[in-house]
């Protein structure tokens, strides 16, 4: 009998120090969408980058204010315009626990540029001018470039461009899709399709700090669904929705982060329609706009009134708001309209997709172009149409939501030049190629604004789209979460975060 | 001797009984009367509704119900009465066109599979059966992205999922009548094939067929709704209540009015459809009959 | 009667041609595809032609559906275009997790249903009648995503309380698992239980007309067991097959409840394959439900002969 009582107090007394023994320290994700895999070069979807980004990195990062700093090259060196040498740092170790070395680097980029993988990096904007890269020693690697590209630094700071296992990439079967094979503070865990992903800890992490044992991300397609798990503490962190602002700010154990992105929302135009040919009707619709209004309406008066060189850019940025074309004058515009020959209006479509701010703006653009008599017949598509229409430049307007990047080269060349991959407009216009071409072949970051700048306010001007807003990007936190800082850069960064009660 | 079933005259009574049982029954009756108000509502609109459904106003945003604003304003400032009001035009509209393609296209199959049996049966049902075994509401989402989102749209691929349950109780209750006496004579007298279908059988499948409609009346508008909520239902700016309930789901806690007056109307009507089918059930089966 | 079973095991396999035909066509038709999904804005020419390749859409579209439709004989269902990971132990997997939703969801439609369609029966035209069969209607008039959303909001702001939010399943955890499936098992539930409500009604009033309950009550049984014992148990035939019958429609009618809940089932592997062009995903799940579906059919057909021993085939 005593025998079984001490056995009992025993039983009794360990399950109390389990209780009482400290719980790993877990950060509960609430998310939008399912992840697609996680194999960083060819992995371009939000919900997947969210997660590879606490198992990757790359050579070097870019801060909030666009400087290029280190990461895993610890220095770099610029012999001549076409070459650059990167020192990397020691001591790094895959999660495999092998160090990662200059072979890691030169392999990772020859997969990039492997034709065969297609991966989102062998393109123009990121390695596409890459000629070689050579090993020159275990922690030095060089990379010859085809031509001056001075946008090279700050491209290499595209996940895009992660430094991978290439042992972890062979045992996977040439895919990443579903192991991890990085640098990075976490290594990816158990995925439960269309429920949740969870990474943990990499012990031989580089950098001391990383306090979460684990972290779990959710799939919560609705927004509403996302509020409420975070204010009944079943998630530590969601992705935030504009139109639940009033509702965070009013909840005693919410944390709201607001970050500037460097996305902007735009009206493109197609330029091949006969009416759109015409620069006069192009300014008319940037003048019959109401900006504000269409922030008001469709993301919940949560976005800036913006071009499509946001503010989230920092020096790059061009201010809009005092330009002559982005203050509403319906007058002006009908005026416009009549020089042109169009004092009686026609009828465009407009294709929005489903995203809500986007498809609430189409609503709002289609009363406001109403006032200059030009009818628009809102389509709506779903995602993949949408996309393809895009593709295809199969529309009259079209309402987009682009990512300026993290380089002018992208927001200006990309979307503008006359060869640019999204061109959707076909805008082409001779000086604004020639000055992005003359800003890519220098490295003077003065000399590059100026070009840039000059570019920008002749894009302006001739509206091959018209820019309205650039929203903010929320994340809503419990209180309980401390050390954590997100950038336009990088808004999922938990490298020094924890929780505290 | 042939032991032939006997015959049982399930023709619709004339509309007159019809009406008169279905007013003696007071749930029959109360369907009748919410499908009319409804119907008035759809008929009147322009006359009712008090504002300009597609009039977005930012000064008004997110209203809550008042003197000026019945129902309250929706997140673009328009008048939620108005757009209700309106939405009753789609949404029976986007009801009685699908059922009718549903129904009309059913009809026939059901019909011709019923009557001539053999390879044009087997044919005809498996054809539904394939329809059939696709979810319906993903067949109907997989019918609108092949051809692109509309209203037209929205209503083919909601028609297209339903044709099966037409064409099954169609054929089910020619097969019912045709095994009997009355069709036999019918055809010993010589009448010719399409003569002894339209003449004879048709009027006599005509009760189960009614119920069926009556029903999937309901389902459509609740097949829109759900495909609205997945993005791929009526199109805004047009007012149909799905769309409007889907769209108020984000604004449920700030702007409760935005969700509860469409789901008010939906429930109403969708509820007034499946008790008149309900009703006419009881009315028009003779089993029932104690 | 064993010659009507093959016969009709025979007639599945070009029904579910048909199908694996149609909607690999209908795959083709439906604008945009998945390459345009997977490259988005970093889209080329360039990269585009080596995803073409690598995913094997390049070639011609009948050696596409031979290939897949040769795999799908042998039991491989080929790789989803996006994740890489093999589609045919993934529908399985979400298989088992919307049958068991499906379950649930009936339990709740009979436990609301049976009751409320015998006191229906029962109390035949009177005013509880009427009560009970608008409120069964009700259930299937109200628009599941709605009830869904709005359930989640009233437990959060009644009771602050949100379901597990981590799906562990039946086998991991038995309680977490009933905890994580009883709210969308009650709004599913709700859905169903008008019509089980309707047939165990019209049932159980056709029963009770009959001859053998009139021989019962006169030998003068006690009311309640004249119900359970005889009544109820007669009436259950034709409730029971329709029961079988929603099963089936349930497989694919769970999607908006499943998206709502992060409950990872069939229906939502099979949208999420539709709106990204996943044509593995799509392709091999409609085709196993389609299947599960003629199979519930056929299954249902058998079982009325025994039931029923009016009903032959030849």
């Amino acid at each position: 009998m005593k025998r079984i009582l001490s056995l009992v107090l025993a039983l009794l007394m360990a399950l109390s120090l389990t209780a009482t023994a400290q719980e790993p320290m877990v950060l509960k994700y609430g998310t939008d969408a399912e992840p697609i895999g996680f194999d960083p070069h060819t992995v371009p979807a939000l919900a997947s980058t969210r997660i590879m980004l606490q198992m990757y990195e790359t050579l070097v990062d870019v801060d909030e204010n666009m400087n290029v700093v280190p990461l895993l090259a610890e220095t770099w060196e610029q012999p001549d315009d076409l070459t650059y040498i990167f020192h990397l740092r020691k001591g790094v170790k895959f999660h495999s626990g092998r160090e990662m070395k200059a072979e890691d680097v030169k392999y990772s980029f020859e997969r990039i540029l492997n034709p065969d993988l297609g991966a989102l990096g062998n393109s123009a904007s990121y390695a596409g001018y890459i000629e070689k890269v050579e090993v020159l020693d275990e922690y030095s690697v060089k990379f010859t470039l085809k031509q001056i590209n001075a946008p090279f630094l700050s491209a290499l700071a595209s996940s895009y461009l992660s430094i991978v296992d290439k042992e972890a990439v062979e045992a996977a079967g040439g895919n990443l899709l579903q192991s991890s094979g990085g640098t990075g503070p976490f290594v990816l865990g158990e995925w439960v399709p269309d429920n949740s992903v969870t990474v943990h800890r990499f012990e031989d992490y580089w950098q001391e700090g990383v306090k979460f044992e684990r972290i779990e991300f959710y799939v919560i397609t609705d927004p509403s669904a996302r509020m409420s798990a975070l204010r009944t503490g079943e998630v530590d962190l969601i992705v935030g929705d504009s139109a639940m602002l009033s509702l965070a700010e009013k909840a005693k154990n919410v944390e709201i982060y607001k970050v500037r992105s460097r996305n902007y929302t735009t009206l493109c135009l197609n330029l091949n329609k006969e009416e759109l040919k015409d620069v006069r009707v192009r300014q008319a619709i940037s003048l019959a706009l109401n900006r504000q209004e269409i922030i008001d309406l469709a993301f919940n008066g949560e976005a800036e009134i913006s071009g499509f060189a946001p503010a989230s850019m920092g020096h790059w940025a061009v201010d809009v708001l005092e330009h002559p074309l982005y203050q509403q004058d319906v007058e002006k515009a009908k005026e416009l309209m009549k020089e042109a020959g169009y004092e009686n209006g026609f009828t465009l479509t407009c294709t929005v997709g489903l995203l809500d701010s986007i498809r609430n703006s189409g609503t709002v653009i289609q009363q406001q172009l109403a006032a200059i008599g030009i009818n628009v017949d809102v389509q709506n598509k779903e995602n993949a149409q949408y996309v393809d229409d895009w593709k295809t430049h199969n529309f009259d307007l079209m309402v987009c939501q682009n990512g300026a990047g993290t380089d002018p080269n992208r927001a200006v060349a990309f979307f503008f030049s006359t060869t640019g991959s999204a061109n959707i407009a076909e805008y082409s216009n001779p000086r604004v190629d020639e000055l992005c071409e003359l800003a890519a072949g220098t490295t003077n970051v003065d000399q590059r604004r100026e070009y840039y700048h000059e570019a920008i306010n002749i894009i302006l001007d001739e509206c091959p789209n018209v820019t309205f807003a650039s929203p903010y990007d929320y994340i809503y936190a419990s209180t309980d979460l401390k050390g954590y800082a997100p950038t336009a850069s990088n808004m999922v960064n938990f490298r020094f975060a924890y929780i505290e009660k | 001797m042939s032991d032939k079933k006997t015959y049982v005259d399930r023709r619709l009574p004339t509309g007159d009984s019809l009406l008169k049982q279905l007013w003696q029954d007071p749930l029959g009756r109360a369907g009748f009367l919410g499908i009319l108000f409804i119907l008035l509502l759809a008929l009147f609109a322009p006359i009712i509704a008090r504002y300009d459904v597609a009039q977005i106003n930012s000064k008004a945003r997110l209203a809550a119900p008042s003197g000026t604003y019945w129902f309250g304003t929706d997140n673009f400032g328009r008048d939620i009465f108005s757009r209700i009001v309106y939405g009753a035009q789609v949404s029976l509209l986007v009801g009685v066109v699908s059922v009718s393609i549903a129904a009309g296209i059913g009809y026939l199959f059901g019909l011709a599979a019923g009557f001539f049996e053999g390879k044009v049966e087997s044919t005809i049902m498996m054809l539904m059966d394939i329809i059939f075994a696709f979810p319906s509401i993903l067949l109907a989402l997989l019918i609108v992205a092949v051809l692109g989102t509309s209203i037209v749209n929205t209503m083919i691929a909601i028609g297209i999922v339903n044709i099966p349950v037409f064409a099954r109780t169609v054929r089910a209750s020619v097969k019912a009548v045709k095994g009997t006496d009355y069709i036999a004579n019918a055809r010993s007298v010589g009448l010719k094939n399409s003569v002894i279908l339209f003449r004879h059988i048709t009027p006599n499948s005509l009760a189960p067929f009614t119920v069926q409609a009556t029903l999937a009346l309901s389902s459509a508008i609740l097949t829109e709704a759900t495909m609205s909520f997945l993005g791929l239902g009526i199109q805004p700016p047009n007012p149909s209540w799905g769309s409007m309930l889907s769209e108020a789901r984000t604004y449920m806690e700030m702007a409760p009015w935005m969700v509860v007056f469409p789901a008010l109307f939906i429930i109403f009507t969708i509820l007034s459809f499946n008790i008149l089918g309900d009703a006419l059930r009881d009315a028009l089966d003779p089993k029932l009959k104690l | 009667m064993k010659n009507y079973i093959i016969r009709r095991v025979l007639m599945l396999i070009p029904i579910l041609l048909g199908i694996s035909i149609a909607i690999f066509l209908i795959m083709q038709l439906i604008p945009g595809d998945v390459v345009s999904g997977i490259l988005g804005i970093e889209e080329t020419p360039e990269l585009r032609a080596m995803w073409e390749k690598k995913l094997g859409i390049d070639k011609p579209l009948v050696t596409q559906y031979f290939n897949w439709i040769s795999g799908v004989v042998r039991g491989d269902f080929g790789e989803s275009f996006r994740t890489g990971a093999k589609v045919f132990p993934e529908i399985l997997w979400r298989f088992s997790i919307s049958a068991e939703l499906a379950i649930l969801a009936c339990i709740v439609a009979w436990i609301i249903a049976f009751p409320l369609g015998i006191l229906s029966a029962l109390k035949r035209n009177s005013f509880i009648d009427r009560i009970v069969r608008v409120a069964a209607l009700l259930g299937v008039s109200v628009p599941g995503f709605a009830f869904a959303t709005l359930l989640i909001l009233f437990l959060a702001l009644v009771f602050g309380y949100y379901p597990p939010i981590k799906y562990v399943s039946l086998m991991q955890n038995p309680l977490k698992n009933l905890e994580i499936m009883i709210l969308p098992a009650i709004v599913l539930g709700s859905s169903m239980a008008g019509s089980v409500m309707r047939m165990t009604r019209s049932s159980m009033l056709e029963v009770l007309r009959q001859d053998f309950i009139k021989a019962v009550r006169a030998k003068g049984a006690p009311e309640r067991i004249t119900i359970m014992r005889h009544a109820f148990r007669n009436a259950s035939i034709p409730i029971v097959t329709l029961v079988g019958m929603q099963i089936g429609i349930l497989m694919g009618g769970t999607v908006v409840i499943e998206q709502i809940f992060s409950i990872p089932g069939l229906g939502q592997y099979l949208l999420t394959g539709i709106f990204q062009r996943d044509f593995p995903i799509v392709q091999g799940t409609v085709l196993f439900m389609a299947t599960i579906y003629v199979i519930i059919n056929l299954l249902v057909d058998i079982l009325y002969t025994y039931i029923d021993p009016r009903i032959t085939y030849s």
